[in-house]
């Protein structure tokens, strides 16, 4: 009977309203993860955690700090300690911090979530012993932290993801043809946007990733309000990047604006899986485990 | 409009408050954030212009209630009338002209005219001036002004009247006037000064002096001599074929006026007769002979050649040719002394009554029915038979005027009434119990003087309780009583009529009565067919619907609706009035009144004994209350002065109301957006 109020005492936890209140990235980001896998104990599947699967003998190059020193006591050999679920890729997170991601309804921004979701991704890997690295953009790079594993660098990408603000507008272009220059390994590349710009453009500029080899998710934060507005009466509403002014009745938010919205994702749904990228579409009044989730079965799949 | 506490009106200052705040409101408030645009479209309907002019008038409102606020401190005053300006130096000036029937001598109005212009003229720049024309009524004619141009277009429009002037009726007209004057008062009275129109008490043509206000007389006489006047004081038409008329000379001699008096009927002129000499300025002229038609006649004598108030040179009279009315009277002894007095009595009366006597031995009953109302001397008399014809009669509406003669008070019971009659004291050499009350609201005792002089022994009836007793004496016997029988009625004197249990057929007030059974009885209300200038004429007394009246140049006075409804007309002009009513047509010959032809002025003296009278009494009144004259003005002053500070606390609370009703609906829409 315990499990099942653990497994809701952890989901909690992965609720962004519940993670807003804490002050500190790391915290939620370890909150997170950490009830995140809590809840995966009883997936065989997902099997994700430090279990110890195997001795190998260590060659140079590896991590000293896995010598398992009790074999090589007694057998004066050294041996490295294989756990489960670790790889030797690196993770890159791409947040978006234009200002329509400071857009929030329920009292959570977008930006809020993106930088739960980024921490919270970046401490996975991290625990994976990945290299993580992050990028803050908007119309161009506002922060940049190449992936690493050393220690430390954990703590320097949530700072970083910690320090962005919502700011000025969206141009994908110009960050990505950044990213472009400064990556050079195969790996994995989350991108955290609300992805309002031109569906040809994310494609011309995301495509190029996907050739040189990168994993690549897209990670599509939306606010409910987005999604499946409700409006009593007509509204002036004003273009958070644009500052634009433009009164819509309830009437068309209802239908109209639901459809363009819905062909907006469909769109960019349909431009991900033609470049063979994950398109994970978030709601963000929705717990974080979804995301997660899509992260670990797609590192899966790549193996 | 004047303000007390400027001061206040720096909480106008108080009105940038809710300009501030909507302007923050508009701004913060006004616009949602979204984070794209990009997939919306702009709504035809623009609400939020309509929400922003909402918001406008919300803050108008505030603004409007703020400065509604600020005014109701300063305390705003408004003047009634703030084209009338007076300062501590302006006099009043009142101008009163005589329009009455004397002015229409000569040209004395366009004389009188030219006296208030001259009046105008000379006042001074800060003085008022108000203008009144007198007759019969005071009539405002300009309003007090400083605008000179204004009372002089008031001027113009002033004509003389058929009416009389009366100065106490003046002066007491005035007084009011007066008294709210803002000035003091310099009253112009431009007039004939006619000797008749002088108050009966002196007294009364003194205005009064109320809280110190200053009233000086300015007397305006037109002329000091008075011209002699000759006009017709009576026309009276005798035995259906004569008319006499009388003609009197004020201030002339009729033996050098050599006038010629004219008589017309209908229009037509018939005679011509000239004025006899006569005596004290009074002579009679008779014109025998003349035919009139049935019914209402015009009979109108006129004096020529005219003098210099010409208009009194005629005389209007109506007279009624109708042929006396039937009356039917149930007697034992068409000789007896109660027959004489009742036919001569009914004889005389306005509508003229032929009584038709009749003994009760001789009558077939079914001619009752012939007759509205009938009259039986003596109750006693009616045998059985007939006293059931009789109440038959009545009960099918007729009315019957009886008395109880000595052949009734024999009897134990009172025939038609059937009523124990209880005592009879004829023959009683005691003296009489009085009058003791009339019931002077019924119709037949409309003029109830004389009747305590009446000496009654009545026979005392047993009443029934629906019995109206119209007339009883000390001892609660009752001399006249009124019983409703079906649908007649029964007017019963409990005494004779033959002067020996009552002498109510020797007294004056006998045939006034009679004229009023008959009237009353014969259901027939009679118009006053003489009548005087600008006076007003009962349309009621013709009984159901006021009818229409058409004046002598042949206007129609009343509207439609008014011929239903209208109690009363005012007779303006002289000359013959038509007045149609449900029950015909009647003539009403309307004549100026008699004392206007008069035109004997008023002696230096008595007039200055009025102008000094009037200067002394308020000097009086100004000595008096001269500890009052600054509270008094001040109150006059506050008495013109509007404080509007009421008005905008009403404002307030409708706007507080608009206000909230408003901010309601905001706050609704306020909710809806996310």
């Amino acid at each position: 009977m315990a499990a099942p109020a653990q497994q809701r005492s952890s989901m909690q936890l992965l609720d962004p309203k519940v993670l807003a209140s804490l002050s500190n990235l790391e915290i939620v980001a370890k909150s997170v993860v950490e009830g995140f896998v809590i809840g995966l104990h009883r997936s065989p599947k997902f099997g994700f955690s430090q279990e110890f699967v195997e001795y190998r003998a260590y060659s140079e190059g590896d991590d000293p700090r896995y010598i398992d020193w009790n074999v090589y006591a007694r057998s004066d050999k050294t041996y490295i300690k294989r756990f489960l679920g670790e790889t030797n890729s690196h993770l890159m997170v791409l947040l978006d911090s234009s200002a329509s991601m400071g857009y929030g309804s329920n009292g959570i921004s977008k930006l809020q979530v993106g930088k739960f979701l980024g921490a919270s991704l970046a401490y996975l890997a991290s625990r994976q012993h990945d290299a993580v690295g992050v990028m803050v953009f908007a119309d161009e790079v506002l922060a940049y932290r190449p992936p690493t594993s050393r220690s430390g660098s954990l703590q320097g990408v949530i700072h970083t993801l910690d320090k962005a603000e919502a700011l000025k507008g969206t141009a994908i272009h110009k960050p990505m043809a950044r990213f472009q220059e400064h990556i050079r390994r195969r790996g994995l590349v989350v991108v955290i946007s609300d992805f309002y710009c031109d569906t040809q453009e994310l494609l011309d500029n995301v495509r190029p990733l996907a050739v040189q080899g990168q994993d690549v998710i897209l990670f599509h934060l939306l606010d409910p309000s987005e999604l499946a507005p409700e409006l009593k009466q007509s509204t002036l509403y004003e273009d958070m990047e644009t500052g634009h002014a433009i009164e819509v009745s309830p009437a068309f938010m209802k239908k109209e604006y639901r459809e363009r919205i819905n062909a907006h994702i469909a769109a960019i749904q349909n431009a991900a899986s033609g470049m063979n990228c994950d398109h994970v579409l978030i709601n963000t009044a929705e717990p974080l485990d979804r995301a997660l989730h899509s992260y670990l079965t797609f590192r899966e799949k790549r193996g | 409009m004047t303000l007390l506490a400027p001061l206040f009106l720096l909480g106008l200052l108080g009105l940038a408050l809710p300009w501030w705040l909507h302007r923050l409101e508009m701004q913060n408030t006004e616009r949602e954030k979204f984070s794209t645009t990009r997939f919306l479209e702009a709504s035809k309907k623009r609400i939020h212009v309509q929400r922003k002019l909402r918001y406008l008038l919300l803050m108008a409102l505030r603004m409007a209630f703020l400065a509604m606020l600020a005014f109701a401190f300063a305390r705003p005053l408004l003047f009634d009338d703030p084209e009338v300006v007076a300062t501590d130096d302006s006099i009043h000036h009142v101008i009163v002209v005589d329009t009455s029937f004397s002015m229409q001598t000569g040209n004395q109005l366009d004389a009188a005219k030219t006296r208030a212009a001259t009046i105008i003229a000379n006042m001074g720049g800060d003085d008022l001036v108000s203008l009144y024309a007198a007759s019969t009524a005071l009539t405002t004619v300009v309003e007090p002004t400083n605008t000179a141009a204004t009372v002089s277009e008031g001027l113009g429009t002033l004509t003389t009247s058929n009416g009389r002037l009366d100065l106490g009726v003046m002066i007491s007209s005035l007084n009011p006037l007066i008294e709210e004057s803002p000035a003091p008062v310099t009253l112009h009275f431009i007039s004939d000064m006619q000797l008749t129109g002088q108050a009966v008490r002196f007294a009364d043509m003194i205005p009064d002096v109320v809280g110190g206000r200053a009233v000086s007389l300015d007397l305006q006489q037109l002329s000091d001599n008075a011209p002699a006047n000759y006009t017709i004081d009576s026309v009276v038409v005798e035995n259906r074929s004569k008319v006499i008329a009388s003609i009197r000379a004020y201030n002339g001699d009729l033996a050098n006026a050599a006038k010629q008096a004219s008589l017309s009927v209908n229009g037509t002129v018939v005679q011509n007769v000239p004025v006899p000499t006569g005596s004290n300025g009074v002579a009679q002229v008779a014109f025998d002979n003349v035919v009139f038609g049935e019914g209402d006649n015009k009979v109108d004598v006129a004096l020529t050649p005219n003098d210099s108030l010409a208009a009194d040179d005629v005389r209007y009279t109506v007279f009624d040719n109708s042929p006396p009315a039937p009356v039917l009277l149930l007697t034992a002894d068409r000789e007896s002394l109660g027959v004489t007095y009742l036919s001569a009595a009914l004889a005389t009366a306005p509508r003229g009554y032929a009584v038709e006597a009749t003994l009760v031995d001789d009558l077939d009953p079914r001619i009752l029915q012939r007759y509205p109302w009938l009259i039986v001397d003596d109750l006693g008399v009616i045998n059985g038979a007939l006293a059931t014809a009789l109440t038959d009669y009545i009960n099918g509406g007729g009315s019957v005027f009886a008395a109880l003669g000595p052949a009734a008070s024999k009897l134990s019971s009172v025939p038609v009434l059937n009523a124990t009659a209880t005592s009879s004291i004829v023959g009683n050499t005691t003296v009489p119990a009085s009058i003791a009350q009339i019931d002077v609201s019924h119709p037949v005792l409309n003029d109830s003087s004389g009747w305590n002089n009446v000496n009654v022994y009545p026979v005392k009836v047993e009443l029934a309780e629906t019995d109206r007793v119209l007339i009883a004496q000390e001892d609660s016997a009752a001399v006249l009583i009124e019983r409703n029988i079906g649908a007649g009625r029964l007017l019963l004197f409990t005494s004779s009529l033959d002067n020996s249990a009552s002498d109510l057929p020797v007294k004056p007030v006998f045939v006034g009565f009679m004229a009023e059974v008959a009237q009353y009885l014969s259901n027939e209300k009679l118009l006053v067919k003489a009548q005087t200038a600008d006076s007003y004429l009962q349309l009621t007394q013709g009984g159901g619907g006021s009818g229409q009246v058409v004046d002598p140049t042949g206007k129609n006075l009343l509207s439609l609706q008014d011929t239903t409804r209208a109690k009363d007309v005012l007779l303006s002009l002289s000359g013959y009035y038509q007045v149609f009513t449900p029950s015909g047509e009647v003539l009403v010959a309307v004549n100026a009144d008699s004392r206007e032809s008069d035109l004997s002025l008023m002696t230096p003296e008595t007039l200055q004994n009025w102008q000094a009278s009037v200067s002394s009494a308020a000097a009086e009144g100004a000595k008096v209350a001269t500890d009052m004259a600054a509270a008094a003005q001040t109150d006059n002053a506050r008495e013109n002065e509007i404080e509007v500070w009421r008005l905008f606390l009403i404002l307030m609370a409708l706007l507080v109301l608009a206000e909230s009703l408003l901010s309601a609906r905001y706050l609704r829409v306020k909710t809806g957006t996310f």
